[in-house]
């Protein structure tokens, strides 16, 4: 994971599940749960951050998340993941003396943005903050990547919600950016719903849930067909619960071994149209009643709200970030619909790092180190003069 | 068969049909379920520190104080910007009312017709509770329906 060397920037892409934290100088960045974890074993402590490794049991764990929605609500969790973050036990980072890439959500609201810069300045004391949005720095990236390219879209789905963002010469088009309301935390929450309805009372295993969507989920290429299959019951798969004293980690079975029929102490869950209908919803949020459009839909439909002359380059340049992006069959799904919904002479073309969550990272990383990071950032001297206003000017203009 | 006529006959007679609201309402709070972070209570609740205990907890209660004195307590930072998601809302409507703005970067309705499942077993649906409004595909999964969701949720 990380290399020693320190370097004099400081990158955070803040996501409300996980915290992508590292120096500009490491090649990839720490990923750190941004959640403050109680479990039912251990009643002498709580868990801050990447603690939770150091818990033996890991079921029925409660989460207190610093974000809501997807937008900072409860500063003082997200203080003290901050701070341990920042501390002995985990980055020592020397903050006062160094300079912070720090990503926020979109469409940011004011009065977060304010405390923002209170903590950045008056209490971790940074020497020069940048701050900016993940799909600002995925177009940074991607721009490095593909210099030849004029216009990126960057497809963002994460934990609250998924944005579609477009993005003209390196800038956001801020009035034809759109957010779906569907996020990992939404499918998994609906997972372990229909599994606790169908089969088995999962509701308090957020952990364990989550970890099953991660290992059993995929997305259909042909939803109509796989749903037929799956009629015949012939395709489901067993997925092994974890105990915690033999297994941490479920895992599914092959589709030779899976059988129905646990062994000795298991305790399995079937897994058949779950696999699929669940991430369905991204594609038909109408599935359980979002009544908006899925990704591909609103990709066009973000598309045609930009310039004519800027729409070939989009469609021919679509970035996906994000933890969902590394759901199994995203990237051809999305690319089969968009081809679909996109005029004929467009070309088409996806595509997906090879680590869509720390991406953005990547993009901060490489930032950091571009001259420009100067005249983009706000300095502290700046702050103690003009307050928020200073930041107002340079980043929300 | 005229027996489980005249039992369905008896059970129409008493049926209570809900309403258009209140299947709004029920699909609306089954959404905002899924958006809750834990289902369950705080298995900490019940727990009581003593003075004793905590003290066991800080490692370096002199560095603590000596910190304490620069940096502000988390006690600080949670009531300076206590605000919640709609509090964050409604001052947002205020702050920024024109477009873009969260509100408008939501993405519109779709014009794809919706698809139905049956709610018990996830399959395509053709069927309609009639009391309750939730879809079902097959005798089976409306009897186990009945027996365990309908009117079983309601508000």
């Amino acid at each position: 994971m990380p290399v020693a060397s320190v370097s004099s920037t400081f990158v955070l892409d803040n996501g409300a599940c996980s915290l992508k934290a590292g120096y500009s100088s490491w090649s990839s960045p720490n990923v750190i749960p941004n959640s403050i974890t109680k479990a039912k074993s251990e009643k002498r402590r709580i868990f801050i951050g990447n603690q939770i490794d150091e818990c033996r049991d890991l079921s029925s764990l409660y989460f207190m998340l610093p974000f809501q929605k997807g937008y900072l609500t409860n500063w003082d969790y997200q203080k003290q993941i901050w701070d341990y973050m920042y501390g002995k036990q985990c980055l020592n980072v020397d903050t006062p003396s160094k300079n912070l890439v720090f990503t926020e959500p979109y469409f940011n609201f004011l009065s977060i943005q304010e405390g923002l810069s209170e903590l950045f300045f008056e209490e971790y004391r940074f020497k020069n903050v940048f701050r900016t949005h993940p799909g600002d720095l995925t177009c940074y990236k991607n721009k490095m990547e593909h210099p030849e390219e004029p216009c990126c879209l960057v497809v963002d789905s994460g934990y609250s919600f998924t944005h579609i963002v477009p993005y003209v010469d390196g800038k956001r088009v801020r009035n034809a950016t759109k957010r779906i309301d569907v996020g990992g935390k939404l499918l998994t929450n609906h997972l372990k719903e229909i599994i606790s309805y169908r089969q088995l009372h999962v509701m308090d295993e957020t952990y364990v849930m989550n970890a099953c969507r991660e290992d059993c989920c995929y997305v259909s290429l042909d939803f109509e067909r796989d749903l037929t299959k799956a009629e015949s019951r012939t395709e489901s798969r067993d997925y092994v619960l974890p105990d915690f004293t033999n297994l941490r980690r479920g895992f599914m079975k092959s589709p030779e071994a899976s059988n129905g029929r646990p062994e000795d102490s298991e305790q399995i869950i079937r897994m058949n149209n779950e696999r699929f209908a669940v991430p369905e919803i991204l594609f038909h949020p109408s599935d359980i009643g979002i009544q908006q459009m899925g990704i591909p839909e609103t990709i066009a439909h973000v598309i045609s709200e930009c310039p004519e002359e800027t729409q070939r380059w989009l469609y021919q340049n679509i970035v996906l970030t994000g933890g969902l992006a590394k759901m199994p069959g995203f990237r051809e799904r999305i690319l089969k619909d968009v081809r679909e919904l996109a005029p004929n002479e467009f070309k088409v073309i996806v595509r997906l790092p090879e680590d869509p969550i720390s991406y953005a990272w990547q993009g901060g990383a490489a930032l950091a180190d571009d001259p420009i990071f100067r005249e983009l950032s706000v300095s502290k001297l700046d702050y103690q003069e003009r307050g928020h206003q200073a930041c107002v000017d340079k980043y929300y203009l | 068969m005229s027996g489980a006529g005249s039992k369905r006959a008896v059970r129409d007679v008493n049926r209570r049909v809900m309403d258009q609201a209140t299947r709004q309402r029920r699909a609306r709070k089954a959404l905002e379920s899924l958006e809750q972070d834990n289902f369950h209570d705080d298995p900490h609740a019940d727990l009581v520190m003593s003075k004793k205990a905590l003290s066991l907890f800080q490692d370096h209660p002199e560095e603590e104080r000596k910190a304490k004195r620069k940096s502000r307590t988390t006690e600080y930072y949670k009531q300076r910007f206590r605000k919640n998601f709609p509090q964050l809302l409604e001052e947002d409507a205020v702050q920024n009312p024109n477009p873009p703005n969260y509100l408008s970067a939501q993405t519109l309705n779709s014009l794809q017709p919706a698809r139905h499942f049956c709610a018990v077993c996830g399959f395509s649906s053709k069927y309609v509770c009639v009391v309750c409004g939730t879809r079902y595909c097959s005798r089976r999964c409306q009897e186990t329906h009945e027996e365990t969701r309908c009117l079983k949720w309601t508000a």
